[in-house]
């Protein structure tokens, strides 16, 4: 590249980004101190950066390029500034002092003017980062910060409003920031070393290029306001401060327009030497199109949107839409037409620095009468030019620029893109581009109508509402910085030659594009007839449109909510971070079930292993010593029946006895003796209670102590054998009885009866150590499961089946008779888990009974049944051995 | 780049200085709690000394070594520090400094802190013994001590969500460390090789399915300390049931640990060209992405805001993991850049997590609503490494994120560039909201409470800036010499030679 040996480093880029931002750290204290100082030094920082940025121009002059290194983030930050760079740089800084110098005044009313200027100055400084970045990275670095750091200037008033319209702006900030990184890194998948120049366009697919040029373009529109990613513009530009606004949309927009710009007419393109083949520039020409067909369709949808407003910031925010459809129509056409694209980039880049111009001045203007007023519906202005005439006058100016109107700035650019739009149609005769051309004229005429209508709601007719005296001419300051403005539209207006020649053409030169075409403009059509005769079609038809929307109100239709790409937007984001959620709450829910799943399965584990582990005890006990548990519980079962049955007896007999010993004496009142009997059965079954628990408790322990057997040999024994007990009883509760009648405490004199009944009876040596004879004493019901359940018995039965003389095949039926029912048994009872309780009622005691009466019955028809089968099948076996 | 190997004391005194912090934080604990603090601040702090100071040695090409203890006549346990453990181990330590320092504000009056103190002090030692470890048995040595003795202080709150948090953190640490144990195991049985060295210790002549069991023993085992996405289960319980400062070291250096080790399986057991050679590369790249999107996906569901930097947590170690798995030389230097950057910067937000549980008790993410008002240091922190999370530049974040990209380009597979991006922006999603929040909605109006200035004392605050201040350095001199980057340039340059 022949450029290269030009290169010059020199430091003035460098400082020119760092001295905004060394600045911006001042303000804080100097605020804080005084607002007057620190007032006076962001005038003086932004003045010296305007300054700074002058002086690039007699270097650019001599030296075409020149460069300046930082070292920081991935080894440098590289900027190099040619002349486009500088133009951008130029405006910007121009536009950046205009701003702040009117932002003195007008943020009287807000609040947080440190934070404010603070942001003024670091954007300031990333917004010259962008333009003078000499490679990719350096400028996504700046791209990131000014998105990103102008979002405090979105949300600077802090109503609701703000915050929302600031919300949607980050995000779109920052996707947009996204898809840039991802594009900038797929350059470096083209084979591109991230300087800002020609992409290697040999050895990768052509969907590559597709995706990076997309992800760029889309990553620079965002910021641009480009259709369809344009919606947070509108918003997010009405809702700053004016004079933010105006640096919004006068200037940060075009750090986007820059992307696109270098992209097209950098990035994409063939190596920069002359006379390069027409082949090369086909794939820049396929990119130009595109951005030129977004361009038209971004500036009739802005210009048609803008119509409908009432909110004047909120219409010129529009206008910025649609005026960045002429800016990326101007860049594309560039791109369309390749090597003769000079008109384009003159058209586009006059464009930018002219829509800078008058869209500020514009805002600005719209700031003082708010300032003034209070009021931003255009609708409700009216006849302000007698209280505001330098601003109506610097207003009109602005309008005239933006309209197009000969000998003022948006002339000379806008011809030039149309120049470029006819002459992309002359290229190839591609009908659509003469559609694209007529799209152009009417958007020219629709932006003519808005500012009529703004101009004359506003200023002109008569007031709709009362001014009261505050409503006067701006601030002093206000006005300089308008008044800088709108001098600098006429004097572009006027000579632009001096732009076109000094700046333009050097920089195509520059990129090796003809720049003669320039000079052909310049000399043949500059005011020329055709040109002014467009100006004054597109004024007819803006009338046109202004008398129908008035007459018909066409200003005041609107579009359904599903046409509005805005809607799809929220839509969908809603939907995105809903659908995170979501994904969110199932899985926490898939765990949830999950654990519990594994719980219950651990559960089901657990008690399918205890019932196993039972069951095999069982089956084991069973085998091994023929089924000790329900033996044992039957025994305590019935024990306890035969205990309560002797308690109930031995009341029984006290009373009878009581009784007797009444009928011995007739004497006796018979209220009295019925009183006596009933005390008779008071103290009576009170023992009668006392004995029978001292007895279950000795047959309990001897149960827990393994003496199981001897006690169930015993205990019919001893049972019978402590009948002799209830005399004992009967007496000493008709002895205890009449001491209570006459009067007497006798409840110690029963319990140490009780005791010393006890204590002779010693039920629990009886059990011990009485005879080991079998007597079945108890009632029929149980005689058969008392007889037959004594298995542990057999060794004796066996005994007694020899004295017999039982044959050798009843004594085998006898066995497994016996085994068999023990297996049944054992096998479908459970153990009872009341055997050692000490808690057991009257009621409990019957049903208890119940159930072993009919489950004896129960099991003595099974045993019918069993027998009677073990005996068919045994006689079977016998006749059929017979035979 | 010609290395020579210098027999140091630089390795064991690094390693095994903490472990003289945990006699200290015994023996001055009986002094006083002040005594205690700054004599550990100081241990830490000459730690740090130690891990830097071996930094421009290490750049000049000089592997310090040393070897301790002869096991069996061929095993030694075996202290090396070449230029991808000084990266780790300078992060760790201080890391762990700002944490310490912390922990003297955040856990003052707190119950147990002895316990507290000297294992976090004895942590530190093993996990620089991971970074030095020069052998494989070594490595396993460190990594399993360190792993298992976390334990306490997982559960230092004693709380039943912290029980129940580290029974699960034992049960996944144990499985994980036993399959690393297997695949230590059966390397040495195939190769009879234990050293670490940058060619790899396997070769392909070795048995194909021995090579992939031990691979997969390898990733799985490491993985479940990295965090990949099956086996994720234990970081987001163990994150918000433990204290403060030592979330952010868990979550800092902890979880890195397992990316650490796979780095050294991969560059160093296998060795680069074996696993070309194997392709089971791609698959790892494969999980690393689900992990980036699923984990993100989940962050951004989590109200509880210690849980949902845990999930980031997990998402970001995807990147380390994808970094790996695209096995070039600039994913390599941009998931090694990362492992230190997200240090930072997840320390720097668990720490402002404490803060705000600490000074404000809000621990939920809806309710931060104005809590800016409140404490505006710590939330200007906050913001700061969440942005930098995101990639924005000039901050750390986009360092690690660029390298990456890079790093997918140079291997030719651009669609894992959505993965990147998308995590970045999943990352803006669960992170920005709650910097919006805090500054610009109002706060619900209690009574006069919120009004209160929150801010915390110097002792929390000051270690919390210095974190996020680092944010800052590491992203905008990202390539001096002595930073991340060069080390890492340094290690891929070896690892591909």
């Amino acid at each position: 590249m022949h450029e290269s040996a030009h290169i010059v480093y020199h430091p003035l880029p460098a400082l020119l980004v760092l001295w905004p931002l060394i600045s911006a750290a001042f303000v804080y204290p100097l605020g804080r101190w005084r607002e007057s100082v620190r007032d006076a030094f962001v005038v003086l920082a932004s003045g010296v950066t305007l300054l700074g940025a002058v002086a690039l121009i007699p270097l650019i002059s001599t030296h075409h390029k020149i460069a300046a290194d930082i070292p920081a983030l991935l080894g440098r930050l590289h900027f190099v500034v040619d002349p486009y760079s500088m133009l951008f740089a130029l405006f910007s800084a121009f536009v950046w002092f205009c701003a702040t110098l009117y932002s003195l005044d007008y943020l009287k009313h807000e609040q947080k003017r440190d934070r404010y200027h603070t942001v003024n100055l670091v954007v300031l400084s990333a917004m010259l980062g962008v333009v003078l970045a000499g490679d990719l990275v350096t400028l996504y670095l700046f791209f990131e910060a000014l998105g990103l750091v102008a979002f405090l200037f979105v949300i600077h008033t802090e109503t609701e409003e703000a915050k929302t319209a600031s919300v949607k702006y980050w995000w779109m900030t920052l996707i947009g920031g996204f898809a840039l990184l991802g594009g900038i890194l797929l350059t470096y998948a083209l084979g591109h070393t991230g300087a800002i120049g020609p992409i290697p366009l040999t050895g990768t697919t052509e969907a590559l290029r597709w995706a990076t040029f997309g992800l760029l373009i889309l990553g620079f529109g965002v910021k641009a306001g480009m259709l369809p990613v344009h919606v947070w513009l509108p918003d997010a530009h009405p809702v700053a401060p004016s004079p933010a606004s105006a640096l919004l949309s006068g200037v940060m927009i075009k750090a986007g327009a820059y992307g696109i710009f270098r992209t097209v007419t950098a990035l994409f393109r063939p190596e920069v030497v002359e006379n390069v083949s027409e082949e090369l520039w086909h794939m820049s020409s396929d990119f130009g199109l595109v951005v030129l067909w977004i361009g038209i369709a971004t500036m009739i949808v802005g210009v048609t949107l803008a119509l409908g407003q009432s909110n004047a910031k909120r219409m010129l925010a529009y206008h910025s839409v649609s005026q960045m459809g002429f800016i990326l129509t101007g860049i594309g056409a560039a791109g369309y037409l390749g090597a003769h694209g000079a008109l384009g980039v003159a058209g586009g880049l006059m464009h930018v620095l002219n829509h800078a111009l008058f869209k500020s001045a514009l805002f600005l203007g719209v700031g003082a009468v708010f300032y003034r007023t209070g009021e931003l519906d255009m609708y409700k202005l009216g006849g302000l030019w007698r209280k505001m005439p330098l601003t109506f006058v610097f207003m009109v100016i602005a309008a005239a620029g933006i309209t197009g109107v000969p000998l003022f700035n948006g002339f000379v650019s806008k011809c030039l893109i149309h120049h470029a739009l006819v002459e992309s149609f002359e290229l190839h005769h591609v009908f659509s581009l003469s559609v694209a051309e007529k799209v152009y004229m009417l958007t020219c005429g629709g932006t003519a109508c808005s500012f009529i209508k703004l101009i004359s709601f506003v200023f002109l007719g008569r007031a709709k509402t009362q001014y009261g005296p505050e409503v006067r001419e701006a601030p002093p300051r206000m006005l300089v910085a308008l008044g800088l403005l709108s001098a600098a539209i006429i004097a572009i207006g006027v000579r632009p030659q001096v732009l076109l020649k000094g700046v333009i053409a050097p920089g195509l030169h520059a990129w090796a594009l003809h720049s003669d075409l320039i000079d052909h403009y310049l000399a043949e059509s500059f005011l020329g007839l055709s040109d002014i005769m467009s100006v004054v079609i597109a004024f007819v038809i803006g009338s046109v449109i202004f008398v129908a929307g008035m007459r018909f109100g066409l200003f005041h239709l609107h579009a359904p909510k599903w046409l509005s790409i805005n809607y799809y937007y929220l839509g969908f984001s809603r939907a995105f971070v809903a659908g995170c959620v979501n994904v969110a709450e199932w899985y926490a829910r898939w765990l949830a079930w999950a654990s519990h799943t594994l719980r219950s399965l651990r559960l089901a584990y657990r008690s399918a292993y205890a019932r196993a582990a039972r069951n095999w005890q069982r089956i084991i006990a069973t085998i091994s010593t023929g089924a000790p548990g329900p033996r044992n519980q039957h025994f305590i079962q019935r024990a306890y029946v035969a205990l309560e049955r002797e308690r109930q007896s031995t009341v029984r007999a006290a009373v009878s006895n009581a009784h007797a010993w009444l009928r011995t004496r007739p004497d006796v009142d018979p209220e009295v003796a019925r009183a006596t009997v009933e005390s008779v059965r008071d103290i009576a079954s009170y023992m009668a209670q006392r004995q029978r628990d001292q007895r279950m408790t000795v047959l309990a322990e001897m149960v827990r102590t393994g003496e199981i057997e001897t006690a169930r040999y015993r205990f019919d024994d001893a049972l019978m054998e402590v009948r002799s007990f209830r005399t004992h009883v009967a007496h000493t509760a008709i002895e205890m009885a009449e001491r209570r009648m006459a009067g007497e405490d006798v409840v110690r004199d029963i319990s140490a009866e009780v005791n010393r009944i006890s204590s002779e009876e010693r039920f629990d040596i009886r059990l011990r150590e009485g005879r080991r004879t079998i007597r079945p004493v108890l009632t029929t019901p149980y005689q058969l499961t008392t007889r037959t359940h004594d298995l542990a018995a057999a060794p004796a039965v066996l005994a007694e089946w020899r004295v017999r003389g039982l044959g050798r095949f009843e004594r085998a039926a006898r066995w497994v008779v016996e085994i068999v029912r023990v297996v049944v048994e054992a096998t479908t009872q459970e153990r009872s888990s009341w055997l050692m309780s000490d808690h057991i009622d009257a009621e409990s005691v019957l049903a208890t009974r119940k159930r072993i009466q009919r489950y004896a019955r129960d099991m003595s028809l099974n045993m019918a049944v069993i027998i009677a089968m073990m005996l068919v099948f045994l006689l079977s076996i016998a006749v059929t051995m017979n035979r | 780049m010609q290395s020579t190997l210098v027999t140091s004391f630089f390795p064991p005194a690094t390693v095994f200085l903490p472990l003289l912090g945990t006699g200290a934080a015994i023996g001055l604990g009986r002094v006083s709690e002040r005594a205690r603090e700054i004599g550990l601040a100081v241990i830490c702090a000459i730690v740090v000394v130690l891990t830097f100071a071996v930094i421009p040695g290490v750049l000049g090409g000089t592997v310090y070594e040393a070897h301790l203890v002869r096991l069996t006549p061929t095993i030694w346990i075996y202290l090396r520090i070449d230029a991808m453990g000084a990266l780790y181990a300078a992060t760790v330590s201080l890391l762990w400094l700002l944490a310490v320092v912390y922990s003297a504000g955040y856990m003052r009056g707190g119950h147990r802190l002895t316990r507290y103190y000297s294992f976090l002090m004895m942590c530190l030692g093993w996990t620089l013994g991971v970074a030095y470890a020069g052998n494989l048995l070594t490595f396993l040595l460190f990594y399993e001590l360190f792993s298992i003795l976390t334990y306490p202080l997982v559960v230092h709150e004693e709380t039943p969500q912290a029980m129940a948090a580290g029974t699960k953190y034992i049960i996944y640490i144990l499985i994980g460390g036993s399959l690393v144990l297997l695949g230590v195991v059966l390397t040495y049985f195939i190769s009879g090789e234990q050293t670490l060295t940058a060619g790899g210790i396997l070769n392909a002549a070795m048995d194909h399915t021995a090579l992939l069991a031990i691979f997969w023993c390898f990733i799985a085992g490491f993985g479940v300390k990295a965090a990949l996405v099956p086996l994720h289960g234990w970081v987001p319980d163990a994150h918000p049931a433990a204290p403060a400062p030592f979330s952010a070291v868990l979550s800092g250096v902890m979880v890195a640990a397992g990316s650490f080790g796979i780095m050294r399986v991969v560059y160093q057991v296998f060795g680069v060209e074996l696993l070309q050679e194997m392709g089971v590369m791609p698959y790892v790249a494969g999980i690393a992405a689900f992990t980036i999107i699923f984990a993100a996906v989940l962050a951004v569901g989590q109200d509880d805001l210690k849980r949902r930097l845990a999930y980031s947590t997990i998402s970001q170690m995807g990147y380390v993991a994808l970094g790996i798995g695209l096995l070039g030389s600039e994913a390599t230097i941009g998931a090694l850049v990362h492992i230190a950057n997200h240090a930072f910067m997840k320390g720097t937000l668990f720490l402002c997590a404490g803060l705000l549980i600490k000074r404000t008790g809000l621990r939920n993410v809806s309710e931060m609503a104005g809590v800016a008002k409140r404490m505006p240091v710590t939330m200007a922190a906050f913001a700061l490494a969440a942005l930098g999370m995101i990639g924005t530049p000039p901050l750390s974040g986009f360092i690690s994120k660029w390298y990456l990209g890079l790093g997918i380009l140079e291997v030719h597979s651009p669609l894992y560039l959505a993965v990147l991006l998308g995590g970045a922006l999943l990352a803006a999603i669960y992170l920005l909201p709650i910097v919006y929040v805090a500054y610009f909605k109002q706060p619900p109006a209690l009574a006069g409470e919120t009004e209160l200035e929150a801010e915390a004392p110097a002792s929390m605050l000051v270690p919390t800036i210095i974190a996020a201040s680092l944010t800052i350095v590491l992203g905008l001199a990202a390539t001096a010499p002595g930073l991340p980057y060069s080390l890492a340039y340094l290690s891929a340059q070896t690892f591909f030679p």
